[in-house]
């Protein structure tokens, strides 16, 4: 009797979860939909993990005509000769007697008609040709042919101030309003593709920083803490990049806010660094890693060394110089080209040194080289691609290009530099095309030093005393480099 | 019988199937090692044609190898290959030679012993596409002028003496690499540079003789 009384109302819940469970709903949300002209906001629901959209409230805006039998409990959507049927629960339309499968069935809920999001390009773009594009799991819908660039954030702390850089490819407008913990970014352009919906950062100035349109107007909402009492927006690159800084009046800002200059990385970078050195980032990226050990000693593997003397050089600059240093790896990991690349794109670095150790099969030699990406590397490749035409986008690895002149620079201090530092030993400034440059937006150069096959070399790079005099001779370039007029180019 | 003693007979019995079954997969594997073997030989290759004709007239080349010192990181070498009435063969004994190595101490081999030419097509636009076998990458030493050597070692001995070959593509293990031993990008087609070589470039020695 007692398991009776305790079955029974588990068969009933079991039973309710399998009739009703198909029907899991979840919130709701509004989703954008950009058409060329104008727009829709719709109600989307979601459904067993299936986001829904209101097919009637969608074909009404595109005036697409249609019956809805009540009876039949189907709707029949048409387009001069073709026709779309959809009937209640099924996943498969019928496409002028064509069948068609959606991978969720069609809904009727208290007379509104709900469909699984893939219904606009499997279905509506064939019935209507017009064309829809999402990225999964963004609530947004692009239609047609509408303009859709990307919008990049990214944030980070800045010593005493958190920035938020926004990057897009076409000019922008933007309109700062706070409201007490809440500041809201208005962005006067509709269509917008944010790369993420928010950001995963969290500091003493700020607890969120997400992308919202819902209402069909793109702002960015921060989240802000007491500690920020100020903000500022500065523009750059002709309104399409902007930095927001969340400032506290504890910290005293030693420079005012540059006016927009058409080159986007050094122009707009106040901080607390004085103004005539404009060296204010500076990421260390040391050679290989992980499984990636590099040309190898009797002694040591160039990944490590690489990583050894980066920190050294981390310590010494920061000492000396007082910039902001990021080393693209501080532990034995591997990592790609790009990404060591990224590492100093993303944060907006006004210098990026790559570090190697050298490997020659002569033993006897112990020359170093200071390499700059090789001019000209793929110019002509990507010329004849454009077959004559004005490129809007150029390839990835082109960004080199765009410092070219001032990484040569670079490259020339360190070299006296280092020459002036360890007399005897040779440091020849070279071209290459080199992967970890090619995409480096900012001065970047890459310093192979000595010879890891020559047994007396390999011993003196190992040796602390010389690792201290060559990261202060690096530090010593850096410092003239960043005093240099080729730096700000 | 007793019952430990079935037990035992029990316990012995899985035992001796489990082992069984071990030895059979050995076995099973041994062989699809000796399979894999065989494919990696490839019995159905087609034999391989001469690079040039009894009757085809010598030519002088110059083949870049990495320099053991000095300023220039390549150094030219004269050698005497054939004049095959096809590009593509004349391009595969330049590599020949560029494999062989240099004749004299001052200069280094340029490709790991163990790399291998798979395959070589050139194509309508000039652009010399080679295929090296993993080892290529493999083996490599690394360093960045090593790298750097290896590749224009190539680059400039097949464009140099052979004016056809505007560009070269170099592929590895039969699949485009993003760099050959992690440096020097082979995203695309590299050009000609002379200018690290000790070779003048053909144009501004004509200049020079005007």
């Amino acid at each position: 009797m007692r398991a009776a009384r305790i079955g029974i109302p588990l068969a009933a819940l079991g039973a309710a979860l399998f009739i009703f469970g198909g029907l899991m709903h979840a919130a709701d949300t509004s989703i954008p939909i950009y058409f060329p002209n104008s727009k829709l906001i719709v109600k989307a629901e979601t459904f067993n993990r299936a986001t829904y959209v209101p097919i009637k409230e969608i074909i009404e805006f595109m005036g697409v005509p249609y019956t809805d039998a009540l009876a039949l409990e189907t709707l029949t959507l048409r387009s001069g000769n073709s026709r779309l049927l959809m009937t209640k629960n099924s996943a498969l339309m019928s496409y002028n007697n064509q069948i068609l499968l959606l991978p969720s069935p069609i809904l009727r809920e208290e007379g509104r008609w709900l469909a699984p999001i893939e219904f606009l390009t499997i279905g509506l773009t064939r019935l209507t040709g017009t064309e829809f594009r999402y990225r999964p799991g963004t609530p947004r819908i692009f239609a047609d042919n509408v303009d859709s660039p990307e919008l990049e954030m990214n944030a980070q702390t800045l010593g005493p101030i958190t920035r938020l850089t926004l990057r897009c490819s076409v000019p922008l407008k933007l309109d700062l309003k706070r409201d007490n913990q809440r500041a809201i970014l208005a962005i006067d352009r509709p269509a917008l593709d944010p790369v993420r919906e928010r950001l995963d950062h969290r500091d003493r100035m700020v607890r969120s920083i997400a992308f919202d349109d819902s209402d069909g107007d793109a702002k960015i909402i921060l989240d802000l803490t007491r500690d920020v009492t100020d903000m500022r927006l500065t523009a750059a690159d002709n309104n399409r990049v902007f930095f927001l800084d969340l400032l506290t009046k504890k910290e005293p800002v030693t420079e005012a806010a540059p006016p927009p200059v058409p080159t986007p990385a050094p122009a707009a970078k106040p901080d607390v660094i004085p103004a005539q050195r404009k060296v204010r980032v500076v990421v260390i990226d040391p050679g290989h890693g992980g499984m990636d050990t590099g040309a190898k000693s009797a002694s040591m593997v160039e990944k490590d060394f690489t990583l050894v003397f980066a920190r050294k050089l981390r310590t010494a600059l920061q000492t000396r110089l007082g910039p902001t240093v990021l080393l693209t790896r501080d532990s034995d990991v591997a990592l790609d080209n790009e990404a060591r690349s990224a590492v100093a794109n993303n944060n907006q670095a006004n210098l990026f040194i790559s570090l190697h150790a050298g490997y020659s099969a002569n033993k006897l030699d112990d020359g170093s080289s200071v390499f700059v990406m090789k001019d000209n590397f793929g110019q002509a490749f990507t010329t004849a691609a454009a077959g004559g035409r004005d490129q809007l986008f150029l390839p990835w690895y082109l960004g080199y290009r765009i410092h070219h002149q001032a990484s040569v620079s670079a490259a020339n201090v360190l070299q006296e530099e280092l020459s002036k530092a360890i007399p005897g030993s040779k440091f020849a400034v070279r071209t290459a095309p080199l992967a970890v440059l090619s995409s480096a937006t900012m001065p970047s150069v890459l310093l192979e030093i000595g010879n890891f096959n020559n047994p007396v070399n390999a011993q003196t790079l190992a040796d602390d005393g010389f690792q201290k005099t060559l990261a202060d001779a690096l530090v010593n370039a850096i410092l003239r480099f960043s005093q240099s007029p080729q730096a700000a180019n | 019988m007793p019952r430990h003693i079935k037990i035992g007979l029990i316990v012995f019995g899985i035992g001796g199937a489990i082992a069984m079954g071990f030895f059979v997969d050995i076995v099973g594997r041994v062989r699809s090692m000796v399979n894999e073997r065989e494919t990696e030989e490839n019995p159905f290759k087609p034999p391989a044609q001469p690079l040039y004709a009894p009757t085809d007239p010598p030519m002088t080349v110059k083949i870049f190898f990495p320099a053991a010192s000095g300023d220039s990181l390549l150094v030219a070498e004269d050698q005497t290959i054939f004049k095959s009435a096809e590009i593509a063969n004349r391009a595969r004994q330049i590599l020949q030679k560029i494999q062989e190595g240099p004749g004299r101490d001052t200069m280094l081999a340029p490709l790991p012993k163990e790399a291998k030419v798979q395959d070589l097509f050139i194509s309508e636009q000039g652009t010399a596409f080679i295929d090296f076998s993993d080892a290529m990458a493999t083996a490599h030493p690394g360093g960045i002028l090593n790298e750097l050597t290896t590749i224009y070692s190539i680059v400039d001995s097949l464009t140099y003496n052979l004016p056809e070959i505007k560009q070269v593509k170099i592929l590895i293990g039969g699949v485009e690499k993003e760099t050959l031993a992690g440096h020097c990008l082979l995203l695309l087609p590299l050009e000609m540079d002379l200018s690290i070589t000790n070779v003048i470039p053909h144009e501004e020695k004509t200049a020079q003789l005007k």
